[in-house]
């Protein structure tokens, strides 16, 4: 039995709320065991609860589906905003069916669900070795994972064309390989590309939910006579909501990537779908609805990861994080284990970063377009000496923190009825989400314009388009799909029995979520603020589109340096974001090691075995 | 009072009185904050002399060219914009063709050759500097013996040696294109032009995304010629000297241009015709040319009595040529998704 692919909801089934059971250990705060002093009042907490639902649906009405309609309707009615002649039509919907369109949309599908099995086949191991065995440099795992998030998706693929391109570094050096640069510069190294992309959502979302399941299932496992191989026969189905979670992402993050169709793939001549939305925006005059159809395409790619999401986990529960969750004991590798697992981990963050980053720091080091081999400061001394350069840092910090804020709150509150059983609103909401990740940032940002620029909002005194309003609504938008997706892994772990322990011992319903659920969620969120963060730190699209005149965000910044012959002076400054990226990521994960308290970190922390 | 005082502690905005008439046009009281869309790395400093001349509170969106337009098209029912600093006169006719631009405003000032040639009938916009599309860019010690005209690149001698941008990325390229069309037929020059650029590719011809990536292919040896807007090739003369710059005859003039915006406000209108007396004034030339001496900066007066920085290669021996933006313009989508579909691939 054991040794079969057990059905989650035989494992895992739902339990009864037991007043008597113990709060775990990872759940008690510092002041467990008092009495609380002030409560919110039961009906207050009520009413907040009932008030919850309806306001973030409200939410995403407005700032989600209303800019994406906006957006998208053109393909259909390009009239309704003065984009066309027609009032209805369907010429642009056949026309992005045919031709080069087409054959890139069918690109872009096979590409991103190669990219999302290639991040969950490397994801999955590394999210595994670093939670549950005595890995070497585990603890940096989590670091390399956020630099591999941080870095815009063009940077890894400019490093590797540096790196392999004829004329390239390898080129100079005298090392010629021929079938290497024809394998990087085609659909394989896009794939490669994309697929690195996608390994630190399946490792954020793996992770936290191995952080979620106990000892238990593996030792019930081994108990019954199961290897150690074949208790991950158990524990795999187990985490299905969280791979199925990293694969919808994985494609959706993918489909929408921009980075890498509009160098690696273009100078490959390869095209993909995102590249000739953006080429339809971009010319001039733009051409609205033609970009429109191909979002309609890519909305719709989304539906195919989530049918099979569906069919996988339909009529299954995977709440498995209660009270009586155990911690866990850290796996002891053997040497050659240790060395093949050590050198796999190594692999995989020098083609995720070592290359890029070369790529970059040269990029930014180079005095005269890389016509000699000589290296110079002077590029990093420019940046520092630009006037108003601290602006735009100071700016997107702030952009960033309060966008990461705001997003945590709602995409807890999405994650929270994505992870109930699937009622159509449920699925309605799994699909909203999943299609406004695959929508590239440039149609939400477009599609704002359309929505919140309309002459009545003016006449009624709402002149919000050019503001940093708008912009930070934007930012927590675009967001907050895929913070959602990330938390949904964790979120569905958690027993509503956690909650109901709290209340049994006398917790208003505030005080008991706080005590009983937080903890257990406390480190996911704290990495799904990270997260957006650091999207939003050097988001570009959104930020070209929607910032206030006069308030440039660091990412327009740079594009600016990169764009007006200033090549080497905007790779310095992209080396400078993200170092700063990273120490805000070291200094939020420092303030949560000091500041939450032990019982909340040692949850889903393993020990030694 | 404050304009006044201003005026009379800042030598540029003496200058802006002289050349725009009264300074006072939009009074004291009346200002509104003047929102400008650019693309020229000199904005931030042009922006920030004029603000201290003229007292008017500018707000800048700088931006390239492709968002900047891509925000005028899909706010044009409510737009929010005051005027447009972009190259390229294509973009402002098409601006033009649906009556976004603010017609029939020229300042008082002394055009020479390049700036008559670019001023449009209807005067929707105005030309505030010239450059050149496409320069080839060489490396003194790699060629010896540079093409001297556009049919020589179709040569076995410079077989693959040949690179230059996409227009579906690069913005300069269309005009290049188009004006590679217009020399070998006239206004109807497509099929030529595509006769062209066909032969260009059987001969290898290197096709990256933009300046930065062509000029980099260059200096690192993947090909001998790139093919670039003429500020960025000066340009990268300052990072390598060992860089040549040439101009095939006949070489397409790329004006940058100020339109304004129809639907603003007339206050913010006449601080927009403002801003444009500034920019021509001899202070606004003054402040271009200084901005970004190694970017846009480099680029041809359109004044009588300004002279381009020293660095530039001079015109008085090219034939260059003005392609007819309304003409053109209608076809740039058409062409460039013909580029990228037989060429670029």
């Amino acid at each position: 039995m054991i040794g079969a692919a057990a059905p989650a909801e035989r494992v895992a089934a739902p339990r009864r709320a037991d007043p008597t059971a113990p709060v775990p250990a990872g759940a008690r705060g510092p002041a467990s065991g008092r009495r609380s002093g002030r409560r919110f009042g039961p009906a207050a907490v009520t009413w907040a609860g009932r008030a919850a639902r309806p306001a973030l649906w409200l939410l995403l009405a407005f700032f989600i589906l209303a800019p994406c309609a906006c957006f998208l309707v053109l393909a259909v009615s390009p009239r309704l905003f003065d984009q066309g002649p027609q009032w209805f039509t369907l010429s642009y919907l056949r026309g992005v069916l045919s031709g080069q369109t087409g054959l890139a949309m069918l690109n872009s599908i096979w590409v991103s669900t190669a990219a999302a099995v290639f991040g969950l086949a490397v994801g999955l191991p590394i999210a595994w070795l670093a939670a549950r065995t005595t890995l070497r440099g585990r603890r940096m795992v989590a670091v390399g994972m956020w630099v591999v998030l941080l870095l815009p998706s063009w940077l890894p693929a400019l490093g590797w064309e540096r790196l392999v391109a004829p004329d390239g570094v390898l080129s100079r050096i005298g090392l010629t390989l021929p079938w290497l640069t024809h394998a990087i510069m085609g659909p394989f190294g896009v794939v490669l590309l994309l697929g690195l992309r996608c390994v630190p959502f399946t490792y954020l979302a793996v992770s936290v939910a191995l952080a979620g399941l106990g000892q238990e299932f593996e030792d019930a496992a081994r108990v019954h006579g199961a290897s150690r191989w074949a208790s991950l026969r158990v524990v795999l189905p187990i985490l299905a909501p969280a791979i199925w979670s990293a694969l919808a992402i994985g494609f959706a993050e993918s489909v929408s990537d921009f980075g890498v169709a509009a160098t690696l793939a273009f100078q490959s001549h390869f095209s993909l779908a995102t590249y000739q939305l953006y080429q339809a925006i971009d010319s001039f005059p733009p051409v609205f609805p033609k970009a429109a159809a191909m979002g309609w395409l890519l909305v719709a790619s989304v539906a195919l990861p989530l049918v099979l999401q569906g069919r996988a986990l339909r009529g299954r529960t995977y709440a498995v994080l209660s009270a009586r969750t155990r911690q866990v004991v850290r796996r002891q590798l053997s040497r050659a284990g240790s060395i093949v697992a050590s050198a796999g981990v190594a692999l995989f963050f020098f083609v995720a970063l070592g290359v890029p980053g070369i790529g970059a720091v040269v990029g930014s080091l180079v005095a005269d377009f890389g016509a000699s081999d000589r290296l110079t400061l002077a590029n990093y001394q420019a940046v520092f000496d630009q006037p108003g350069m601290s602006g735009p840092i100071f700016r997107s910090l702030a952009y960033g923190a309060v966008t990461a804020t705001i997003t945590v709150v709602g995409g807890l509150l999405a994650a929270r009825q994505l992870a109930k059983r699937k009622a159509r609103a449920t699925r309605w909401l799994d699909f909203l989400l999943l299609a406004a990740v695959a929508l590239p940032s440039v149609v939400f940002g477009a599609g704002y314009i359309f929505a919140y620029n309309l002459p009545i909002f003016s006449r009624l005194g709402i002149d919000l388009y050019q503001t940093t309003t708008l912009l930070v609504i934007a930012y927590i938008a675009s967001s907050l799909p895929t913070n959602a997706r990330v938390l949904v892994g964790s979120v569905s772990q958690v027993q509503s029995s956690l909650h109901e322990a709290a209340r049994a011992h006398g917790a208003g319903a505030l005080r008991a979520w706080l005590r009983g659920v937080l903890p257990a969620v406390s480190r996911p969120l704290v990495m799904a603020w990270l997260l957006t963060f650091c999207g939003v730190f050097l988001e570009l699209p959104l930020s070209q589109l929607l910032y206030a005149p006069g308030s440039p965000p660091l990412s327009v910044a740079i594009e600016l340096n990169l764009g007006n012959y200033h090549f080497a002076v905007g790779m310095a400054q992209a080396v400078v974001s993200v170092g700063i990226a990273l120490a805000v990521v070291g200094l939020v994960l420092l303030a949560y090691r000091i500041l939450a308290p032990a019982g909340w970190r040692r949850i889903g922390v393993a020990t030694h075995g | 009072m404050k304009v006044a005082l201003t005026a009379a502690a800042i030598p540029g905005a003496v200058a802006v009185a002289t050349v725009s008439g009264p300074l006072g046009t939009v009074g004291a009281a009346d200002k509104v904050p003047l929102v400008v869309y650019s693309a020229q790395g000199y904005d931030s400093a042009v922006t920030k002399a004029f603000e201290a001349a003229t007292g008017i509170p500018v707000q800048l969106d700088t931006n390239s060219t492709g968002p900047l337009l891509t925000q005028i098209e899909a706010s044009k029912n409510n737009p929010k914009w005051g005027l447009l600093w972009v190259d390229g006169p294509t973009a402002f006719a098409g601006l033009d063709d649906q009556h976004l631009l603010v017609r029939g405003f020229e300042p008082d000032v002394k055009w020479n050759s390049l700036g008559e040639a670019a001023v449009p009938k209807d005067k929707s916009y105005v030309p505030t500097g010239v450059t050149l599309t496409e320069a080839m860019v060489y490396t003194d010690k790699a060629v010896t013996d540079p093409p001297s005209t556009w049919q020589e690149l179709l040569s076995s001698k410079w077989q693959g040696q040949v690179g230059m941008n996409t227009p579906s990325q690069s913005g300069p390229t269309f005009p290049y294109i188009a004006g590679m069309m217009n020399y070998l037929g006239g206004t109807h020059g497509e099929a030529k032009g595509e006769a062209y650029f066909e032969k260009l590719k059987a001969n290898g011809v290197v096709i990256h995304t933009t300046n930065g990536p062509t000029l980099q292919a260059l200096t690192s040896g993947q090909v001998k010629l790139a093919l670039v807007q003429s500020s960025a090739g000066t340009g990268a003369r300052h990072t390598d000297p060992n860089l040549a710059v040439k101009y095939l005859a006949p070489i397409t003039t790329l004006p940058s241009a100020i339109g304004i915006d129809a639907k603003a406000t007339k206050t913010e209108q006449a601080e927009a015709k403002q801003f444009a007396d500034y920019v021509l004034s001899k202070a606004g030339q003054k402040v271009m040319q200084s901005g970004t001496p190694t970017g846009d900066s480099l680029y041809y007066p359109v004044l009588n009595g300004e002279k381009p920085l020293a660095t530039l290669p001079s015109l008085t021996s090219v034939k260059t040529q003005n392609i007819t933006p309304y003409v053109w313009g209608p076809r740039e989508n058409a062409i460039n998704t013909w580029f990228v579909t037989n060429i670029t691939k």
